[in-house]
């Protein structure tokens, strides 16, 4: 019956928490995503070239395309366990608008597994050559832009949930959907490094992420319900 | 009207002043386009006509047995 | 109005209005179609500087044109789907998916025979109308893999549906936000070509030909399939028993 008394924020919040101490737990979820990311990220040099003028070119597009991979890989964790567990019908079936908890859910997993790669993304840069000045908008760019991948991708894990091997059929669905983010995230970088000012790119992710935070929460809600019968 | 047809010549028409090959292979692949997009639901809808047929007759069957045992 | 509403939605109504108006979608396709391909292969005098190949355009221009018409109808049926859980929506949007794949890729495969000649390359990245395309025949194959990976049908179509409003919605912003990307790599650009062609009025009369053509022929193959699907689905009511047993 006190269920009933909680208020969203106290849910939203309890949530959140829940989300977060069950990613501590298993390190797994949070370590995988985190090494593919730094895997990837150097083999490029060894793939294309390890002259640094190649690398300087190519360094913002390496790092961003790797953050796309490494958030859709882990984005499989976001609903699965709780789908399995039953934890989601619950979920569906509190009293709150789903739109907050899903929005808690997809904050605990950027916070997870979007923020150590955001943070760790200057010593790659450095190893791909990026000069100096660009790393402030290399990490800035990141920092609107997983969230926002974090938030529509949501919508492809919530459709796909209850399917059984789904791998494949997450990035066939997800990936399309990143390319304007993928465009103005290196576009931003890009014209730091032409000694521009990126900060017209920054303010249009930000509104990218504002409109998605508003709006992908109830898309995946809606998909979580379709999925979930 | 026959005047206006922009070609003396077959061979002309084959060669599309230069660019025979993209002409022909884009006209090629329209009519492979509308010829697979009508032709494939109509193949479709006589197997899905036949197929309940055959159910409709089976059951049928089964239902008169069924009448005569009884 | 609510009646009327649901009688359209009604797969029996639609199958049969759809047999009365199939011969007469079918009979004009055949009249622009003929039309159309004649005039473009025979009578289209050569653009003074693409020679024949406005003769490509014009196909190209039809389908690509066409194509466009996959947003509003997939928008609509899926927002009808969601909305008002019509059966029929569903029916038209899953046959619409791979009729748009289809488009897609016939769009950039005559594109790039196009542009093969006049822009000297196969591909170019610098041009939004290409990589917007390509990326909604991404989007429509991944409407068409998640509907073949869901068994359960009512979870298919509803799954798909919000799938298709928000890769529709999402092919818009790709679109745009590639145009802006273009305008920041005017390296060797070759693009903006046929935008400001100097075609003659022929050319846009006989493209206004093919864009009807291609337009009927995307209504029959369309209903064809929906009433393949009709058929399908309801094969266990009256109706169709009735309909199979005197075929």
């Amino acid at each position: 019956m006190s269920e009933k008394q909680t208020t969203t924020s106290a849910a939203f919040l309890a949530t959140l928490k829940r989300d977060l101490l069950i990613a501590f737990k298993k390190k797994n979820d949070i370590v995988n995503p985190f090494m593919f990311f730094i895997i990837v990220v150097s083999l490029f040099p060894i793939g294309i070239s390890p002259e640094s003028d190649r690398l300087t070119e190519i360094a913002a597009g390496v790092i961003w395309i790797s953050v796309l991979l490494a958030s859709m890989l882990s984005m499989d964790n976001l609903y699965r366990a709780d789908f399995e567990d039953g934890s989601l019908e619950q979920l569906l079936l509190s009293p709150h608008p789903l739109f907050f908890l899903v929005l808690a859910k997809n904050i605990s997993h950027w916070l997870v597994s979007g923020l150590p790669v955001v943070l760790v993304s200057p010593l790659l840069a450095y190893m791909l050559a990026l000069p100096d000045e660009a790393y402030l908008t290399l990490v800035l760019s990141l920092l609107l832009g997983t969230p926002i991948m974090s938030l529509v991708g949501s919508i492809a894990v919530a459709l796909t949930v209850g399917l059984g091997s789904r791998g494949l059929i997450l990035a066939v669905i997800t990936l399309p959907m990143s390319v304007p983010v993928l465009i103005f995230g290196t576009l931003a970088v890009q014209s730091t490094l032409n000694s521009q000012s990126p900060l017209g790119y920054l303010s249009l992710m930000l509104v990218m992420l504002s409109v998605s935070v508003s709006l992908a929460p109830l898309a995946s809600a809606a998909a979580l319900k379709i999925s979930v019968n | 009207m026959l005047d206006a047809i922009q070609f003396s010549s077959f061979a002309d028409f084959i060669d599309m002043g230069g660019y025979g090959f993209n002409v022909w292979s884009v006209y090629g692949l329209f009519a492979i386009f509308v010829a697979v997009n009508l032709i494939l639901p109509l193949r479709k809808k006589q197997r899905i006509l036949r197929q309940l047929k055959r159910r409709m007759t089976l059951d049928e069957e089964i239902n008169s047995e069924d009448s005569q045992s009884s | 109005m609510w009646l009327w509403f649901s009688k359209l939605g009604s797969p029996k109504w639609f199958y049969e209005l759809s047999g009365k108006w199939l011969p007469w979608l079918v009979a004009a396709m055949v009249v622009f179609m003929t039309v159309g391909l004649v005039w473009g292969l025979l009578f289209l005098p050569p653009d003074y500087q693409q020679g024949f190949t406005s003769r490509i355009l014009i196909v190209h221009v039809a389908v690509a044109g066409t194509s466009l018409a996959f947003f509003p109808l997939l928008l609509v049926s899926g927002t009808i789907t969601l909305v008002w859980r019509m059966k029929l929506a569903d029916m038209v949007a899953k046959n619409a998916a791979i009729l748009g794949a289809w488009f897609s890729f016939i769009t950039l495969a005559t594109g790039s025979l196009w542009g093969s000649v006049m822009w000297g390359t196969w591909w170019e990245w610098t041009d939004s109308r290409l990589v917007s395309m390509l990326f909604q025949l991404f989007l429509l194959l991944g409407v068409i893999s998640l509907r073949s990976a869901l068994e359960d049908s009512e979870t298919a179509a509803k799954a798909c549906a919000l799938l298709s409003i928000v890769g529709c919605i999402n092919v818009v912003i790709i679109k745009y936000s590639v145009e802006w990307w273009n305008t920041l790599h005017q390296v060797s650009s070759p693009v903006s070509m046929d935008t400001q062609s100097p075609n003659g009025p022929e050319f846009w009369i006989a493209t206004l030909v093919m864009i009807v053509a291609v337009y009927l022929f995307l209504s029959v193959s369309l209903i064809l399939s929906t009433r393949n699907e009709i058929l399908e689905r309801e094969r266990r009511s009256q109706w169709v028993q009735d309909l199979v047993s005197k075929s």
